[in-house]
């Protein structure tokens, strides 16, 4: 830029400062070519201050598609939530992708998904290699619970039993101290299933078979003749079509042709069906936290739909919606601190 | 008369015709290559899963580990793992067996004798239907085996067991009395439509095991042929079992053994069997003697590919196995076969740990089985077909 065009320049813009009516003092040296550059600097800088303001503002709205991998246990809850979400906010869709728990670490530390619904609590190392891929720990919010049901054939007149029991029927090594095992149907003092008891299960590293031995068999280990099926609902069909047969499955996977056995109490008698009350209160041990795990950097709100859903999810209207499907709602006190925990943000 | 030649394509159109002659030629060749190039490079990823569990710093199994015999890959907290894959192999070998000793019998014999004794009006209805059978989606197949079949069973255990009996001998009754016919019924009921008019008494045979079995089960056994067993060798019974598994997966294997074996057969020369005959031999023995080893590579072939489906098959052995990591030779009890096991806890597995990893080395052992059972088979199948060239130049 020779001399003569920057004067010119100047002049020029003098000429607008004046029209815009913001004039600068007489006898002040006009902004010179460096000076000019600087404003301009400014200006982009502000600009782009502001683009990502102008963004926030466009994804504060609840508008788009809202995506989430993890566990098939969660995914009939999770659908349904997504499917009030709609209702609410017309523009949101709920993308799943339901392949099994361990998927929901792998997709949250790869940064594919936000939202990450599990049946069993993130393990340690799974923790630390999301906080050592983005400097902060994940938000853990429990937004049900899970019971699950120890059943028979729907003509099976068995009453109830107590852990003892059922470990004793289940486990090799009878951690919860009965004193020898139960294979024949005779000896729990019934008539009508003859012959050996049909043992289903769970498959070996599901959330369903750790949880029972972990709470059902006192952390013992599970015969090697129990059945394993890759899902409850084959442990529900298996367990119809078998009148000997026992077996587990979550509550929400029970149909009319299996029974569902209460524990009963070991000292006192009484008996414990699997319901919001007894998980709760803690006398029917067989149920588990579920869990949504979000990736939410501290100190920065969570975008539109996330927050909308998670809002949702936590809401009575969300939590009437786990009753409806068979889980257990979260009580009321838990209810409330999730949703600080949501406001507030993960624990550092 | 003679035709006058076609008029030469114009250069032009000649240089069109020999870029979309080339072209053809080109896409072709990189498809037969594409598919090598895929096959090598899913063992070559297979492989590189595998191998930081031995090589790698963070190798954390031992091979002494792999050859115990517990699989119990996901743990309590404070417990240590067992990776013994041991049961696993296990497991799809004893299905494959039992699926191979009821498929290779059926399967050769209706190859046999759809290929030398049927008439072709009859083989032209047989191998659409069985072309069927192959078709069948195996999930279809494990489901009706496992919510279907094994509760069948369970509640007719002997009349299962003695229409397994029953079946073959009454078979080969027929046979005998087929021979006391008179001459004139005998030619009324050729041999080559056995497989219509032995239907009747087939059925009957079923209805009256299924029909005798409770009285002879509280005649001989006390009433429980199960608690029987149980009582006497010490045999557990489970609902889903390697025989239910041999059953199902034998459905699903007989078809492809079927159609090798019959090509195998049909493709012995006809001068061959007929040369024996002419010379006196019976018709068994020109089968025996003569068609069935000439044929013998082809139909080993068969058996070979057979054997790499009933290994690498999922869904039938997820459904109908009952998937229990035990190591017991009963045909009673269930098992747990390896690809079954990738099918269920792979998508549990933590991506980059042990277990998935093992998970893949199971996936590695089935691939480079089927790999080379599949070579084995193709490699005796093309010196068979040079045989026969051989033999129908020399007749």
């Amino acid at each position: 830029m020779s001399e003569s065009e920057a004067m010119v320049y100047a002049v020029a813009a003098a000429h607008q400062r004046r029209a815009a009516g913001c004039d600068s003092p007489p006898g002040r040296r006009p902004p010179g070519a460096l000076g000019r550059r600087l404003v301009r600097f400014g200006a982009a800088l502000v600009m782009a201050l502001l683009l990502p303001a102008n963004l926030q503002a466009a994804s504060d709205e609840v508008v788009g598609t809202l995506g989430a991998v993890g566990s098939d246990t969660l995914a009939g809850l999770m659908l349904r939530w997504g499917e009030a979400l709609t209702e609410r906010y017309p523009a949101v869709r709920l993308q799943l992708q339901a392949s099994g728990s361990a998927s929901a670490p792998t997709a949250l530390i790869a940064g594919t998904t936000r939202l990450g619904p599990m049946s069993r609590a993130m393990s340690e190392s799974e923790r630390a290699a999301f906080t050592a891929r983005h400097g902060y720990p994940p938000l853990e919010l429990e937004v049900a619970r899970d019971a699950l049901a120890v059943i028979v054939h729907r003509h099976n007149p068995l009453e109830s039993l107590t852990l003892a029991e059922l470990d004793a029927i289940f486990s090799q090594n009878r951690r919860c101290g009965a004193e020898r095992a139960i294979s024949d149907w005779s000896q729990l003092g019934l008539a009508s299933p003859t012959g050996r008891i049909v043992l289903h299960g769970r498959n070996v590293a599901s959330g369903t078979h750790d949880l029972v031995r972990l709470h059902g068999l006192c952390g013992g280990r599970f015969r090697l003749n129990v059945n394993e099926h890759p899902g409850s609902a084959a442990v529900v069909a298996a367990v119809a079509a078998e009148p000997a047969a026992i077996g587990f499955a979550g509550l929400n996977h029970l149909t009319p042709s299996v029974r569902v056995i209460p524990r009963r109490d070991g000292e006192s008698g009484e008996l414990h069906p699997p319901g919001p009350t007894t998980v709760v209160s803690g006398d029917y041990p067989l149920a588990r936290s579920l869990y949504l795990y979000v990736n939410r950097r501290p100190g920065e709100p969570l975008p539109g739909p996330e927050r909308a859903f998670l809002e949702l999810v936590l809401s009575p209207e969300g939590q009437s919606i786990v009753e409806e499907l068979g889980f257990v709602s979260l009580p009321e006190a838990l209810r409330q601190r999730q949703l600080d925990l949501l406001a507030r943000g993960p624990e550092a | 008369m003679i035709e006058p030649l076609p008029p030469r394509p114009e250069p032009r159109r000649q240089w069109y015709r020999r870029l979309r002659d080339r072209l053809a030629t080109l896409l072709i060749t990189a498809g037969g290559v594409g598919v090598v190039v895929a096959v090598l490079a899913i063992g070559v990823f297979l492989a590189l899963e595998v191998a930081p569990l031995f090589l790698g710093a963070e190798a954390s199994v031992g091979w002494r580990e792999l050859w115990q015999g517990r699989w119990q890959p996901g743990t309590l907290p404070g417990e240590a793992p067992a990776y013994g894959m041991l049961p696993l192999a296990w497991g799809t070998l004893k299905a494959a067996f039992w699926a191979l000793l009821f498929a290779i019998p059926l399967a050769l014999g209706a190859a046999i004798h759809s290929a030398l004794y049927m008439p072709p009006r009859l083989r032209s209805r047989l191998k659409p239907t069985l072309e069927m059978m192959e078709a069948m989606p195996g999930v279809v197949v494990g489901f009706v085996a496992g919510l279907v079949l094994a509760p069948w069973v369970e509640r007719h255990l002997a009349g299962a067991l003695a229409l397994a009996l029953l079946l073959p001998a009454g078979m080969l009754l027929a046979g005998l009395a087929w021979t006391w016919l008179p001459p004139g019924l005998r030619r009324r009921l050729a041999p080559g439509w056995a497989g219509l008019w032995l239907m009747p008494w087939l059925a009957l045979l079923a209805a009256l095991s299924l029909w005798l079995s409770p009285a002879l089960e509280a005649l001989l056994f006390g009433g429980d042929l199960r608690h029987w067993l149980d009582a006497r060798f010490g045999l557990d019974y489970a609902a889903r079992n390697a025989l239910i598994v041999g059953l199902a997966m034998g459905f699903a294997v007989i078809p492809g053994i079927y159609a090798l074996a019959e090509d195998a057969l049909t493709g012995v020369p006809a001068s061959l069997g007929e040369g024996a005959q002419a010379l006196g031999a019976t018709r068994w023995q020109s089968l025996w003697r003569v068609v069935l080893p000439a044929a013998a590579p082809g139909v080993f072939s068969a058996v070979m590919i057979g054997a790499g489906r009933a290994v690498g098959e999922t869904m039938i052995v997820l459904m109908a196995s009952g998937n229990t990591a035990l190591m017991t030779l009963s045909p009673l009890e269930g098992m747990r076969s390896m690809s079954a096991t990738i099918a269920i806890e792979l998508p549990e597995a933590v991506p980059g740990g042990v277990h998935y990893r093992l998970l893949f080395l199971a996936a590695l052992a089935l691939f480079a089985f089927t790999f080379l059972v599949n070579t084995l088979a193709e490699l005796v199948r093309s010196r068979l077909r040079r045989r026969y060239r051989r033999l129908g130049a020399a007749s």
